[in-house]
């Protein structure tokens, strides 16, 4: 389409400099030929001229000796006014000689002139300035008098002898020629002329719909509030964007919800058009802002082929910005600020929504740390990103068999024996390496090979269980009981397994989640089968303590990052012991994570704690016994 | 040029009219110029198609009757005697010839206009004429 566009819009140039060239060619033309006309009627005149001053009488002697002569000489008046009408033709129509009188009016000398003749003598109103002028200069004048009717030149001849003007020769010469020509010319070149219209007139429709169509085209990818790119644009953008040009920048406006349900929805769209117009003043013309959706923001940097990280220097200069505005509603100040989620080298991403996930991250992590803040994604991020496993790989190892786990002992720290196993989920890549969790789980998130995964790492539990009739947990997000598929399959192994069912623990995990009532009935279904439920990594983050109120929970394991220092942090131990008192309160078991030492044991023994976990007790081995 | 084009033909349409209103112009420059202080000025022509044109002159009045007109309008050269009523020459050779009291001549020769007023004819007349005619008065005749 465009092609055509581009044929279309030659072809019409061409046409239109086609037309204006014949135009010009043809006024030209007619330029040329009314000089030559020109030029020719100008040589007869003066060779008619010429032979009118050639009868004339020689023998003046002082100034108006001529006018004396023929006052005095009626016959050679008459004489000479004859021979000089045999000049008159339909082109030359007037043939007269006039004199300056010491008034400085002209009067006739001589009138060959078959009509309008003059009398001998009498006034004759001409152009003074032109007629004084061959007086002065004695020279030969043309006077072209387009504004007399029927006529066109004047060729004022002088007639000078001893110096001394004796009058002026005037031929009068009229012409439908150059008319003529100029209306024949005249109709083509007005078919020119309407042609140049007609396309200048077609080019100035093209050019409104063009503006008309931009106007609609961006009116479709421009957010109507902020002017910023819409997700329509978004949407088309990154399909042709070469993300080596570009970093990838995430704004949320900071409280922005406090900023409507105090001041108003309106309030609340000032603040988005001045957010916009402060992004809009600090950007260049090659960076792409887009509203994400409400309050959200993101920025496309255009750095070009230079890989320099400048982009952390222009959202800063944005936040910095947008801190420091003083936006007004309705005479009330209001401040806003904005959090920055930036992600660099984009093209290190797997795709752009993956880019995109980061920097939205980076966009939590910035909210997460107080909210007015940049934060960039790290070059250990980048690491993290290139050695993980991609979508497919974790299913060639699902499919090819290459899923296992690692049983790490739990051992009874009173009479040291294992009571129970935790299984930790292994891949092994194609080069036969061992790949942990943290390489592919991120990956695999919410996906079918995530489910996949689950029950692959369940069958080899229960496979275990069967074979060595021993206690064993494995790990599931709260967000995976919550799973329609992931509970349905649980369920489904938990019946096929009935007798090995109460070998099973299930140790939850990001249980600060909400509590909800479908949650609570499935966790107390699972139980129903025997299932042994515990909370993994308790003690630190936001833990949530009305879920002791609501789940069924049996075991609470203290999360390693109090364990490994409880020999040294006296915060540790007391969070430790609370949580121990809590336990005991409620009638649960506790198990300690993470015993790196003999130190971290004794004190672990010390504090009465009857199970522990790490690798001072046991490393994770993929055999069991 | 399309604006120049229908310029042309309005000026060629609206061309007639503009002649007779220079027309018109002239003679009541002529006629201020002849009549200074005169209420009503009564105008006897011998060219009846020109009636209107005086007619609408100010102060003119156009009588049928030569010898009720204070001036005549005279276009054709023919015989008849005006006494001594003051003439104005409509035509060339009624000016040259001067059957009578001929003050002065407006006509067109070799397409150009010629006004000319007769010193002599002036002076007996008692008529002054203002500064900027001056230029188009003859002293010979």
């Amino acid at each position: 389409m465009k092609f055509f566009n581009l044929i279309y819009f030659i072809f019409l140039s061409a046409l239109v400099a086609f037309t204006v060239y014949l135009y010009f060619n043809i006024e030209d033309l007619e330029i040329k030929v009314k000089e030559n006309i020109k030029s020719v009627i100008l040589k007869n005149t003066s060779y008619f001229s010429d032979n009118v001053l050639s009868i004339l009488p020689k023998n003046c002697i002082k100034e108006n000796d001529l006018h004396r002569i023929l006052q005095e000489n009626a016959s050679l008046r008459k004489e000479l006014e004859e021979k000089m009408q045999m000049l008159v033709t339909p082109s030359f129509k007037y043939v007269y000689m006039l004199y300056k009188d010491n008034n400085g009016n002209y009067r006739y000398l001589l009138d060959g002139s078959k009509s309008d003749k003059g009398f001998f003598d009498s006034k004759f109103n001409v152009n003074t300035k032109e007629w004084d002028k061959v007086y002065t200069t004695k020279q030969t004048n043309i006077v072209f008098q387009d504004n007399l009717d029927g006529l066109w030149i004047t060729l004022l001849q002088p007639y000078i002898t001893n110096g001394e003007v004796q009058g002026i020769v005037a031929m009068d010469f009229a012409t439908s020629i150059l008319k003529d020509f100029s209306r024949v010319v005249a109709p083509l070149k007005s078919v020119f002329f309407y042609v140049f219209i007609a396309i200048i007139f077609l080019f100035s429709v093209i050019t409104y719909q063009i503006i008309l169509q931009l106007r609609t085209k961006k009116e479709a990818i421009t957010d109507p509030l902020t002017q910023a790119y819409n997700r329509v644009y978004l949407r088309n953008f990154l399909e042709k964007i070469n993300f080596n040009h570009y970093d990838l920048a995430m704004f949320d406006l900071d409280y922005f919800k406090k900023v409507n349900d105090n001041y108003g929805h309106k309030a609340g769209d000032m603040v988005l058009q001045s957010f916009a117009t402060i992004v809009q003043n600090n950007i260049r013309n090659k960076d792409v802002f887009v509203r994400f959706g409400g309050e959200e923001f993101m920025l496309f940097i255009y750095k070009g082929k230079k890989y320099t990280h400048q982009s952390e220097a222009v959202v800063e200069r944005i936040r910095k910005a947008v801190e420091e505005s003083q936006l007004f509603y309705d005479g009330i100040m209001i401040k806003v600020t904005v959090s920055i989620g930036l992600v660099t080298d984009i093209h290190k991403y797997k795709n752009i929504q993956e880019a995109i996930k980061q920097a939205d991250e980076n966009l939590y992590e910035a909210k997460h740390k107080g909210r007015n803040l940049v934060v960039s994604c790290q070059s250990q991020k980048k690491q993290e990103q290139n050695n993980s496993l991609r979508i497919g790989e974790v299913k060639f190892a699902l499919d090819e068999g290459c899923v296992f786990c690692h049983f790490q002992p739990i051992v009874d720290l009173k009479n040291n024996t294992i009571v129970k196993y935790e299984a930790l989920v292994r891949l092994r890549d194609t080069e036969g390496r061992v790949v942990y969790p943290n390489a592919f789980l991120e990956v695999i998130e919410r996906t079918n090979i995530y489910r996949d995964l689950t029950k692959n790492v369940l069958e080899i539990v229960f496979a275990m269980i069967a074979r060595q009739k021993v206690n064993i947990s494995m790990n599931l997000n709260l967000s995976d009981i919550i799973d329609n598929a992931i509970y349905t399959m649980l369920l489904k192994e938990l019946q096929s397994h009935k007798d090995l069912s109460k070998y099973l623990t299930i140790e939850l995990l990001e249980y600060e989640a909400v509590v909800d009532e479908i949650l609570i009935k499935r966790l107390h279904d699972i139980k129903s089968y025997g299932v042994t439920i515990a909370l993994d990594d308790f003690g630190t983050g936001y833990s949530n303590f009305s879920i002791f109120e609501n789940f069924p929970i049996d075991i609470i394991k203290i999360d390693g990052s109090l364990i490994k220092e409880i020999d040294s942090s006296k915060t540790s131990l007391v969070v430790v012991q609370s949580i121990m008192s809590l336990a005991d309160g409620l009638g649960m078991e506790v198990i300690a994570e993470f015993v790196h030492n003999e130190a971290v044991l004794m004190k672990l023994k010390e504090l009465k704690i009857k199970f522990g976990q790490g690798f001072h007790l046991g490393k994770p081995q993929e055999k069991i016994g | 040029m399309k604006i120049v084009v229908f310029i042309l033909l309005i000026s060629s349409l609206l061309f007639s009219s503009t002649a007779v209103e220079t027309e018109k112009k002239v003679y009541a420059i002529i006629l201020k110029a002849i009549f200074p202080q005169k209420k009503s000025i009564y105008i006897w022509t011998d060219k009846p198609s020109k009636e209107a044109l005086f007619a609408a002159l100010p102060r003119v009045k156009v009588v049928k009757n030569v010898q009720d007109a204070d001036l005549l309008m005279i276009f054709k050269d023919h015989d008849r005697e005006f006494h001594k009523k003051l003439i104005f020459a409509n035509g060339y050779l009624v000016f040259q010839r001067d059957k009578g009291n001929v003050i002065g001549g407006f006509y067109w020769q070799k397409g150009r206009p010629n006004l000319v007023f007769k010193k002599s004819k002036l002076h007996k007349n008692n008529i002054k004429i203002p500064k900027n005619l001056e230029k188009y008065v003859d002293e010979r005749e």
